[in-house]
């Protein structure tokens, strides 16, 4: 097991150093002066040539590809971010403020698609083809279809333009995270229902499953303790590309709702070439991936540890 | 006590699978429902098993293999326990000990799930398990087919000796007359979904009176086949 | 006359087959009998050449086997076929694809002799009885009269009627088409009632090999003779008077 856990730790490794030094160099080779870029991004008034050699010096710009990457890699391994090229601030504390309003509107959604599509893709299942399961797809499958910002601004035109039920923009109370959560958790609501849906029919058609209602055992404990864990293998498969898209659909939710979140943190920085700050959220986001694929990684073996038997 | 079941029948989109049946079976008795595959054997052994339920009766099923038994992603010690509730005892308060004694599966890991046991002790397990309620009836489908002959044979002789001193009944279904008839003091014949045929063993391999039941015994060993 | 002499087979780490040497002359039956895991597939695929031992000869006359492109029939009757096409296109197709010219009435002669209706063949393998499908296996075997058959498990999908009625046909049709045959299976009873020599895999190795005679009435090693008891007591043969 720790021989696993070693190999799986290794691979997180490998993926997170190829991810940053990629990054760095899309954003170092992208087309422009990012020295202009970072000046305008700081004084957004008229330039000249000294100001921006300035912060050409002053940024590390003038040196090469890999002095540059390695002066932000060294600081790194001691958990150290550096500095902001535009505020000049030390980008921990940014970017912390940013998580603060990011995860827990991550976990809202994730939580809200999972207490949504769960009972729905069970009800559904209850008589597969029929009126409700039909719903339940044809719901799903609009879902699925609308984009979520369109999803988003909808749902801002009814709740707080026409009913005023509940606030639009901004961040300064909980209940302004409500629309955004919304907006999210249904897409995530949407393709975990079609997941799940099929996840338990497949089960359903184990060939072992009648000898259990035979041998007297209730449909109750049949459906908890045999369909359940057999449904729940493709579910977790799928649960981490769920979290790819629900972190694209971040960014554009934050965007759209004007929330100070990740989402936005790394727009601004990406137009103000803030390499440092770019740099940040990518290894965040790297490092989230990595680890929630080693948790489901290790929940498949606890599952069924017939998996993983073949790379041993 | 005797076990009756009348009227069994059976309707699989549309067509009639099995025609209506009335089935008497006594404590001890020793039956082989024998057939050609498609003959309705399984069905009118399920169909069995739901009335004598629906009787109150405690009636055991084991299937042909363990695959379709067992839950790959449960240990053994789990089916276990839970076919101890599913028969409203208290998890623990069979005999486990006695069972596995008398199926020779001892030294199994219970921890285990079930691709950690050969497919030998998994039919035996399965035999053990459909053992705990004491029942008045257990029907064994196909129950050696997937088994190695050595094991099946192993298996067979193990379940007979432990049903010695018990009044349970036995139902064996089976394409192979020479398999029933080492086992069984009755013999019952299906054929497209009838029950063609019934009488004692012996009659049946001497005097069988049906086509269906004139070709399992011309057929049922390697050595007395018809030149 | 196929020949085996010291074939070994490796599968990864593991050697499969240990030290294998029989032999079987031209129209005979070798009936190797052995539970799951003792090396029967691995046997049939070094003969039919999908796995390279990694010592000793696989010869047919003394010739490389390849050169005669044994014909395989398959455990499952309707997993053998594309369950998309009919049994015509699945048995003819590589027929033609090879340019074998058959003889005239040979498809009508081996339908006749395997009791497969020649309308049947325009079905689908999942249109078919089990029985008739494993018939169809056969036919596709023998079609392009191969000189040597591998029979890998053939009647363990069928009932214990249509077993014995399959296993006549087989043996009626190799008097008259003269192939070699070599079947694999874990039934004592069927390995005695048509093999002309029987040999015993266990672990990778041949336990014992003699005629059938004396694997129905005395064995030598303890092995075969639980084997045979356990093949009397599942009533697969009848305990010698």
């Amino acid at each position: 097991m720790i021989q696993v856990i070693g190999g799986l730790l290794l691979r997180a490794i490998v993926v997170l150093s190829g991810t940053a030094l990629l990054t760095f160099a899309l954003l170092w080779n992208a087309p422009g002066d990012p020295a202009q870029t970072i000046a305008m991004a700081r004084f957004d008034a008229l330039l000249t040539e000294d100001v921006i050699d300035q912060v050409r010096e002053e940024v590390g710009l003038n040196r090469s590809f890999w002095q540059a990457f390695w002066a932000w890699l060294g600081p790194l391994l001691t958990l150290d971010l550096g500095y902001s090229a535009v505020t000049g601030r030390p980008v921990g504390p940014d970017l912390w403020a940013a998580i603060s309003y990011t995860f827990p509107l991550a976990f809202a959604a994730l939580g809200l698609g999972l207490a949504i599509s769960i009972p729905l893709a069970v009800i559904a299942t209850k008589r597969p083809g029929g009126w409700l399961d039909r719903f339940a797809v044809g719901i799903a499958s609009l879902g699925n279809a609308i984009p979520s910002y369109w999803l988003g601004l909808i749902l801002i035109l009814i709740f707080a333009v026409k009913l005023a039920w509940l606030p639009a923009l901004g961040a300064a109370t909980p209940a302004h995270a409500i629309l955004p959560a919304l907006t999210l958790g249904l897409g995530v609501a949407a393709s975990l229902t079609r997941i799940i849906r099929s996840g338990i029919l497949e089960a359903r058609g184990q060939s072992f499953l009648p000898a259990f209602r035979r041998r007297g055992v209730s449909d109750r404990a049949v459906g908890r303790d045999h369909i359940a864990p057999h449904a729940a293998i493709p579910v977790i498969t799928v649960f981490g590309l769920e979290l790819a898209f629900l972190l694209e659909g971040l960014v554009l939710v934050e965007v759209i709702f004007g929330r100070p979140g990740l989402g936005t943190f790394l727009v601004e920085a990406i137009m103000a070439r803030d390499f440092a700050h770019v740099q940040a959220v990518v290894v965040l986001t790297a490092l989230v991936f990595v680890t929630v694929n080693l948790i489901i990684d290790l929940i498949y073996r606890v599952i069924d540890p017939r998996i993983g038997e073949s790379d041993a | 006590m005797t076990l009756t079941a009348t009227g069994l029948s059976a309707v699989r989109s549309g067509r009639t699978i099995l025609h209506p049946t009335s089935l008497r079976i006594e404590p001890r008795g020793r039956i082989g429902l024998v057939g050609s595959s498609g003959s309705g054997k399984s069905t009118l052994g399920h169909a069995l098993i739901d009335d004598l339920r629906a009787q109150g009766r405690c009636v055991a099923h084991v299937p042909q293999s363990p695959d379709e038994a067992l839950d790959p992603l449960r240990s053994m010690a789990f089916h276990w326990s839970e076919a101890e509730i599913a028969l409203g005892l208290a998890p623990g308060s069979a005999d486990q000990a006695g069972l596995f004694q008398a199926l020779s599966i001892e030294g199994g890991d219970l921890r285990k799930r079930p691709w950690g046991w050969s497919r030998g002790m998994l039919q035996r397990f399965v035999i053990a398990m459909a053992l705990i309620g004491n029942p008045d009836l257990i029907v064994l489908d196909e129950p050696t087919s997937a088994l190695d002959p050595v094991v099946a044979a192993a298996t067979m002789e193990l379940l007979s000796t432990f049903l010695k001193g018990k009044t349970a009944a036995m139902i064996l279904i089976t394409h192979d007359l020479g398999l029933a008839a080492r086992r069984v003091d009755t013999l019952m014949v299906m054929e497209a979904g009838r029950l063609v045929e019934q009488g004692p063993t012996e009659d049946m391999l001497e005097r069988p009176t049906t086509q269906a039941a004139r070709s399992l015994s011309a057929h049922r060993n390697w050595m007395a086949l018809p030149c | 006359m196929l020949d085996l002499r010291n074939v070994r087979v490796r599968r990864g780490r593991r050697e499969t087959l240990h030290d294998i040497s029989v032999s079987l002359p031209a129209g005979q039956t070798l009936a190797v009998v052995g539970e799951s895991g003792a090396g029967k597939s691995t046997l049939i695929a070094a003969i039919l050449g999908l796995l390279k031992p990694s010592a000793g000869q696989i010869t047919w006359n003394g010739a490389s086997i390849q050169s005669i492109r044994p014909a395989l029939v398959m455990q499952e009757p309707r997993a053998a076929f594309n369950p998309v096409l009919s049994l015509r296109r699945s048995i003819m197709e590589p027929v033609a694809a090879q340019g074998i010219a058959l003889a005239d009435g040979r498809l009508d002669r081996l339908c006749a002799g395997l009791e497969l209706p020649l309308d049947l063949l325009d079905r689908r393998p999942t249109e078919v009885s089990i029985g008739q499908a494993q018939r169809a296996g056969i036919l596709r075997a023998l079609i392009a009269s191969p000189p040597l058959i591998l029979f890998d498990e053939p009647l363990s999908a069928l009932d214990a009627v249509t077993q014995k009625h399959t296993a006549r046909l087989i043996s009626d049709l190799q008097k008259e088409e003269g192939f070699a045959a070599l079947i694999v299976t874990h039934d004592l009873g069927y390995a005695v009632a048509h093999g002309d020599q029987i040999a015993v895999l266990k672990a990778g190795r041949i336990e014992e090999i003699a005629d059938a005679e004396t694997f129905a009435t005395n064995p030598q090693s303890a092995y075969c003779q639980s084997l045979r008891a356990a093949a009397i007591a599942l009533g697969g043969l009848e305990a010698a008077a």
